[in-house]
């Protein structure tokens, strides 16, 4: 598996390397020791996992994964962060208290590599096809797994996101994620919106041509008439 | 300060006034009522009419009475002025009620006529009423004068529960502040980052980690006797920040560049225990650790006039770099600026300059003691 290790502390990532050497099938790619050095290594290197520090000059962890095209799987790694610690408990993310303990990192390690071989085709698709998006909304944050995102709506310049109860936004335009996204997926429903066709209960025809599609638990997406011919080929309708 | 509890004092107090009011003059119309009845054989509704109308006159007497004292603020005087006016407002309020009640048929229980009897029997005809009204004067003077006495004890009591309240208040503040102050110099995130430099350096460099080990054991045990004495040397304090730099050079590495400018002469001055420890601190954490390629820090110390002078510059970030949570730069001084402030008055402070962009400049100045 390949891994990078991101924290600004030379020392803490010697530290941190020293501990992964008990993993030989960890390898550790790359470092670096900020966010501006460490966006465009990830992006490629396109690593699977990444052991990343919070509390860095010029930007935090969470920074570098709002701004990350290919999203590794993530273990944070603090010393003490009242906030941080608070979005981790609210969201089950994987972290990891400095100083590391050797249990703990093999712990953290393992469900990585459960996670890798649960979802192994991410690994050959990297950097075309998105499958996880990391979220914050305040104080808390996400990684949302794609496949249970219903609906992205565009608001300016940002992309409001239906995933489970909440609506967090994204900050990039929706016509640069819809590249991203899996086609055979999601479908553009009109300028504004795409849906994921799983979340679909049922289509109705409309008048002119246009099609309503009623997703399961939320709200109706008109479908532009343009899109209506493709979506019928897709579905079937 | 807050002041709702104060409200509720008040809204209390003028619960248990108006219980008293009530009471006093409930029970002594309610003696006056049996009295009559039971052993001067009168008509109740005779007797009630009269102590409700002699008692009512007494309850609105002592409640306008009540008005003014609050008014006037006669809580605030000692006892030798408050007994005069005690027997002036008892006697002022008494007399037309002393003019009125001897026309009362309940006035015969404190009947006046043994004393006429004894005092001047023969003056008993043209002397009568007035002893009477005398009497009844008296009385009612003496009634008032129980009144306001009972009214100063209870407000006393009151006052004395109350300071009492308020200074175990305040010394709950004081610890509050004292514990708060131990807190933030206790910082765990500088304290858990050195643990693992230190876990890094034991299996590449021993000696360091032995070293940076001490550093970090002497640095603490500073921290937590602060509380112990309030000035030390400017010497001693420098040692604690000399250890405290060595340990964040291991975790900053080359980004970190210290220069140091103390004069000799300053070395003895005796300053606050931790207050430069602080604000090195503090330059570290919003200048160096929020600059990828690190920064300058400079100390200067020296004696100017019979005042010292410490000087703490970092390099600043500039605004785009700046990303950490919104704190602002001089927060984590607030603290030590009024600790300077309770110690040496207005003589000492603490004053962080930010108008140059590219330096934040801490300057210190405490005058030399003796």
């Amino acid at each position: 598996m390949r891994a990078m290790i991101v924290d600004d502390e030379p020392l803490a990532r010697r530290e941190l390397r020293r501990l992964l050497a008990e993993f030989a099938w960890i390898e550790i790619v790359g470092e670096a020791a900020n966010v501006g050095e460490a966006a465009p290594l990830i992006d490629r290197l396109l690593p699977e996992l990444l052991f990343l520090d919070i509390q860095m000059p010029g930007g935090t962890g969470f920074d570098l994964l709002e701004r990350l095209e290919h999203l590794p799987r993530v273990v944070f790694t603090t010393a003490y962060d009242k906030h941080a610690v608070r979005a981790f408990e609210v969201n089950a993310l994987d972290y990891l208290l400095k100083p590391i303990e050797p249990e703990r990192l093999a712990a953290a390690v393992a469900r990585a590599q459960a996670a890798a071989a649960s979802a192994p085709a991410a690994v050959a698709s990297s950097g075309t096809i998105l499958e996880r998006l990391f979220l914050r909304d305040g104080e808390r944050c996400w990684f949302v797994p794609l496949r249970e995102v219903k609906l992205f709506t565009a608001e300016g310049n940002y992309v409001r996101i239906s995933w489970d109860k909440i609506h967090p936004l994204l900050g990039r335009p929706l016509s640069s994620l819809e590249s991203r996204l899996d086609s055979k997926r999601f479908f553009r429903a009109n300028r504004q919106q795409i849906i994921n066709l799983e979340y679909i209960e049922s289509v109705d025809l409309g008048v002119n041509g246009r099609l309503h599609v009623q997703l399961r638990g939320g709200p109706e997406v008109q479908v532009s008439r343009r899109q209506a011919r493709l979506f019928r080929q897709l579905a079937s309708v | 300060m807050d002041a709702s509890p104060h409200a509720v004092t008040r809204l209390h107090a003028s619960r248990s006034y108006w219980l008293c009011q009530l009471g006093g003059w409930g029970l002594y119309s309610t003696l006056q009522l049996c009295a009559g009845a039971f052993i001067l054989h009168l008509p109740w509704a005779r007797i009630g009419i009269e102590v409700l109308f002699l008692n009512g006159i007494g309850l609105i007497f002592t409640h306008r009475l009540h008005a003014y004292i609050r008014a006037h603020n006669w809580s605030s005087y000692n006892l030798r002025s408050l007994v005069p006016r005690i027997a002036v407002a008892s006697l002022l309020l008494a007399l037309p009620l002393g003019l009125v009640s001897p026309f009362t048929l309940i006035s015969s229980l404190q009947s006046s006529e043994s004393l006429i009897q004894e005092v001047a029997p023969r003056i008993q005809l043209h002397f009568g009423p007035f002893i009477r009204f005398v009497h009844q004067w008296a009385n009612w003077a003496t009634l008032f004068a129980l009144w306001l006495v009972i009214y100063f004890v209870a407000l006393s009591i009151r006052r004395r529960r109350d300071a009492e309240l308020r200074q175990s208040e305040l010394t709950r503040a004081l610890q509050l502040a004292e514990l708060r102050l131990l807190k933030s110099q206790l910082n765990p995130h500088f304290l858990f980052n050195s643990l693992n430099s230190v876990r890094a350096l034991i299996a590449d460099d021993p000696a360091g980690a032995q070293k940076a080990v001490t550093q970090l054991a002497r640095t603490l045990r500073y921290t937590l006797s602060a509380g112990r004495e309030e000035l030390v040397p400017l010497a001693r304090e420098l040692e604690i920040v000399e250890d405290y730099l060595a340990l964040e050079s291991l975790r900053f590495g080359e980004r970190l560049r210290v220069e140091r400018d103390l004069a000799p002469e300053a070395m003895a001055v005796r300053v606050p225990v931790m207050l430069l420890q602080t604000v090195v601190e503090n330059a570290i954490k919003h200048g160096i650790a929020e600059l990828p390629a690190g920064g300058d820090l400079r100390i200067v110390a020296g004696l100017e006039g019979g005042t010292l002078h410490i000087d703490v510059e970092n390099t600043r970030p500039q605004k785009t770099e700046r990303v950490f949570r919104s704190e602002g730069e001089g927060v984590g001084l607030d603290n030590a600026a009024e600790r300077l402030r309770l110690l040496f008055g207005a003589k000492a402070n603490l004053h962080l300059d930010l108008s140059r962009v590219e330096v934040a400049v801490a300057r210190i100045r405490i005058p030399e003691t003796a």
